[in-house]
């Protein structure tokens, strides 16, 4: 990871090393998140082991589950150097049961929901706390690990079909190089009938600060 | 551009006649030349801030379409994919639509998707795929005889090679209309 990068389509080369302490990165960060949820909930969250992956920049919607119908994004962008980001995505019909969770009147059907317009301000503003929350409990454990300030940004929100959504993401991350890391983790609260998946994506400049930080703080050799 | 080179063309279709087109991919077809039962719907479910951009010859029988992610590409580095950027794109399809028996000057546009899927007030990150691409075929004068740009949603799109039909829709519509 010394070379700056030229080549736009040369692939990203991680180490299994370097691999293995993304996919811990993921672990730690996501399992704050978890936890903060679980508490929120009062119910059990299971959580899927952390996937760490290089992929071409068309590829990555097919990382995910779910591309094709419609999804809940919530994107915090962590000002950070330059680029950090957490995007959450929901099943729309998950959204929905965890609002009406937590909402005893006014319960919401998966028919009459069908972009942002179509929430109420309770609504949204619960999506929008727990896309905070969840964010908001990644980017501390990562901060704590590294000893560095991460403050997510407030969070987007975005009712549509995943593909459709990622688009700009991919965008961003795929200006000067063909290929994303992800750090993806999933989620299920199975007595809820609610999964997700948390991912965490660094652009690649990024990744040389992170290894860097870790080489120095915990003498590693990344 | 000898430092482009050019993957991402789609050239099989699945055995309901459909092509998906991916990010940063294309195609070209010669309608004329190829059996009469072959003719690709080409396909893009899922259509945020990309735009998809087909140009055909109707005199010719030629067509073809590409996905394009981002405006602008940056010429001082190797390109695998140059239709990820709307001036690249245009300009390699046209290119390969002449090679294939098209005409420039019967060459007409029609470009979807560019939505604003975060709605936001301002361009997220200052990507404006719409305003792009329209200035690179102002600039090699394609006329445009279709467009549905724009807005909050996403789009799917299919483009029936067969006669040249182009049907969207809106993520909650139900029915695609054709444009």
């Amino acid at each position: 990871m010394n070379e700056k990068v030229t080549n736009q389509s040369a692939k990203i080369n991680l180490t299994e090393a370097q691999l293995d302490m993304l996919k811990e990165i993921g672990n730690i960060g996501s399992g704050h998140a978890i936890t903060a949820l679980s508490e929120i909930l009062n119910k059990n969250v299971e959580v899927s082991l952390t996937s760490a992956e290089i992929h071409s920049f068309w590829k990555v919607p097919d990382l995910f589950d779910n591309h094709n119908i419609e999804v809940v994004v919530i994107y915090s962008e962590i000002p950070f150097n330059s680029d950090l980001a957490i995007i959450q995505i929901f099943p729309k019909e998950s959204i929905i049961n965890l609002i009406n969770l937590l909402n005893d009147y006014d319960k919401k059907s998966i028919d009459n929901v069908n972009s942002n317009n179509d929430l109420d301000d309770f609504s949204y503003s619960i999506i929008n706390e727990i896309g905070n929350i969840l964010s908001g409990h990644y980017a501390s454990a990562l901060a704590d690990l590294l000893s560095i300030k991460l403050i997510p940004k407030v969070p987007k929100v975005a009712i549509d079909t995943l593909n459709a959504i990622l688009n700009c993401i991919i965008a961003k991350y795929s200006q000067l190089i063909d290929y994303l890391i992800l750090i993806n983790t999933k989620l299920i609260v199975s007595d809820l009938n609610i999964n997700g998946t948390i991912c965490l994506i660094p652009s690649i400049e990024i990744l040389r600060s992170l290894f860097e930080i870790l080489n120095v703080k915990y003498d590693m050799n990344l | 551009m000898n430092n482009i080179k050019t993957y991402g063309r789609i050239e099989k279709m699945d055995r309901n006649g459909e092509a998906f087109l991916p990010i940063g991919h294309y195609f070209i077809t010669n309608c004329k030349n190829i059996p009469k039962n072959i003719h690709p719907k080409v396909s893009i479910y899922g259509l945020g801030s990309c735009i998809a951009l087909i140009l055909i010859d109707f005199k010719n029988k030629v067509c073809g379409m590409s996905h394009i992610l981002l405006p602008k590409a940056r010429l001082n580095k190797t390109i695998d994919y140059p239709h990820k950027y709307a001036d690249l794109s245009l300009k390699l399809l046209i290119q390969d639509l002449k090679k294939h028996g098209a005409v420039k000057e019967n060459i007409m546009a029609i470009i979807v998707g560019g939505s604003k899927i975060f709605n936001l007030d301002e361009n997220f990150m200052g990507i404006d795929n719409t305003k792009a691409i329209k200035e690179q075929l102002e600039k090699l004068k394609i006329k445009v005889i279709g467009e549905d740009t724009g807005g909050s949603e996403g789009r799917g799109i299919i483009f029936d090679t067969k006669d040249f039909a182009v049907y969207v829709k809106l993520t909650r519509e139900q029915n695609y209309k054709k444009i």
